[in-house]
């Protein structure tokens, strides 16, 4: 019916093409958390305000929410789960039809608050960070006695079958443990999956960047360790960033410039993030940015600003969309490199912290830079 | 009670209208989507518990030109599909 009838209704797209509402949001409900990571994006931003909004700003923003048709919340912080108010702020979710996830260090998880999510049927997820096989590994960045708490907020969720996937952040005291972080998730904890990514220049991670992040020599231990684990465990370790996205995507391109094949589809042009396209973010204090990595580019204030407005006029997050028309070939970083029919510049809010330029290849992601380093594509 | 043959959207369902061409009906009990055209929508704005297929058909067929011959039957497919998937019920008669 649907091919039939949409013969004569068909619309040629409008560039750029985007949706009238976002599908998706991430909130960060809180600037508080209890622990305090090493590489934590989220604090020592300068730019950003820490500060709390009450519970009644955010339940008349969740119903703006509900008539603009939004899906889902991811709700983050901070730790979300410090928030005492947590299941008046999920019944607002739940009236205005939205489904929610969490992104937690799954430290602050009862019994209490497990059973309260269960019941709503709603929660697609409580995603919990977990950095290590052992305590040493894991609270190495995270604070004593964090990883015992952490495994306890799992089970948890477990026994109130609330889904749970893990996050494993690597960085230098975990990047050898990988082996047994999988072993140990996959196998004793008998998680479905879990995804990866690498401590990344931002937040307070600047501040510890030299014992944090990883080195060449680490980041091609990681992509190796962790496209072996891959087939070893298939479809259980996933990635949207870091080692193994690069590992996976630096491979095509050396194919794909070996044999001189045309340019990706997205390639050659500053399309590595298609956020802006369906999802946006609020942070704690109520201020409308693009996405958490992006959290210096206040677009409005929620219960000020309409979010329908702000999706859709925003200067900044169009210029933002039009970004996938930035050619690299003008850039002074990217002369010469041979790799560029394949490459997409990857994440804006990396390219911010590090060069100051949202507009700008992410020079963290930069495969010719990381093979000059003494990089090797495994 | 006795089962009509009016179908009734379920309100629990999101109609996301996101493009001109393109729009997501969403239950969020189920997490279920259902991506559908602008005839789809009219339809399923229609479908408030007043309306049989006929009439929802006829509806369709006085909003849009050249409305193919088979489309009653797909429409009844549409609504078929929908109901299979909590997205609609049958609405009620106290009678």
């Amino acid at each position: 019916m649907y091919e039939a009838l949409r013969e004569k209704e068909k619309v040629e797209p409008t560039t750029p093409r985007f949706m009238r509402t976002p599908r998706s949001l991430t909130i960060e409900i809180t600037s508080r958390c209890n622990l305090r990571c090493r590489y934590c994006y989220f604090f020592n931003n300068p730019e950003v305000v820490y500060r709390d909004l009450p519970t009644d700003e955010w339940l008349t923003f969740f119903d703006e929410l509900g008539s603009l048709g939004v899906m889902t919340l991811t709700l983050a912080g901070g730790e979300p789960f410090i928030r005492e108010d947590l299941p008046v702020l999920l019944d607002g979710i739940v009236r205005n039809r939205m489904r929610f996830a969490f992104l937690s260090n799954g430290t602050l998880i009862d019994d209490e608050i497990a059973a309260f999510i269960a019941g709503t049927g709603r929660c697609e997820h409580v995603q919990v960070s977990v950095d290590g096989s052992s305590a040493q590994a894991h609270d190495s960045c995270r604070g004593e006695g964090s990883f015992e708490k952490a495994l306890r907020g799992i089970r948890t969720l477990q026994r109130h079958q609330i889904g749970v996937t893990v996050r494993v952040t690597i960085h230098q005291h975990n990047v050898h443990d990988l082996e047994n972080i999988a072993h140990f998730l996959l196998d004793d904890l008998g998680l479905p999956d879990f995804s990866t990514n690498s401590a990344g220049y931002m937040g307070t991670c600047c501040v510890n960047a030299d014992e944090v992040l990883l080195n060449v020599d680490e980041r091609k231990v990681a992509m190796a360790t962790l496209l072996r684990l891959t087939e070893k465990y298939p479809g259980r370790i996933s990635s949207s960033a870091g080692p193994l996205t690069d590992g996976r995507m630096w491979r095509r391109m050396e194919e794909a410039r070996a044999q001189d094949k045309p340019a990706f589809h997205n390639g050659g042009r500053l399309t590595g993030c298609g956020c802006p396209s369906n999802k946006i973010s609020v942070r704690a204090d109520g201020a409308i940015v693009p996405c958490n990595m992006l959290a210096h580019m206040e677009l409005g204030r929620i219960n000020h600003d309409s979010l329908a407005e702000v999706w859709q006029n925003s200067p900044d997050l169009n210029q933002l969309r039009s970004r996938h028309n930035i050619s690299l070939a003008e850039f002074e970083f990217c002369a010469g490199c041979s790799y560029i029919p394949y490459c997409t510049g990857n994440c804006p809010g990396l390219a911010y912290t590090l060069t100051g330029q949202v507009d700008h290849p992410s020079p963290d992601a930069c495969m010719r830079r990381f093979l000059e380093d003494g990089g090797a594509i495994i | 009670m006795k089962q009509t043959d009016r179908p009734i959207a379920n309100p629990i369902v999101v109609l996301r209208e996101e493009f001109d061409d393109w729009a997501v009906l969403f239950n969020a009990d189920t997490a279920a989507a259902v991506g559908t055209n602008p005839v789809g929508v009219a339809v399923w704005k229609l479908m408030d518990g007043k309306r049989d297929i006929e009439g929802i058909v006829s509806e369709i067929k006085n909003s849009f030109e050249d409305t193919p011959d088979a489309s009653g039957e797909e429409i009844a497919a549409f609504v078929g599909i929908l109901a299979e998937n909590g997205f609609v019920g049958m609405e009620q008669d106290s009678n």
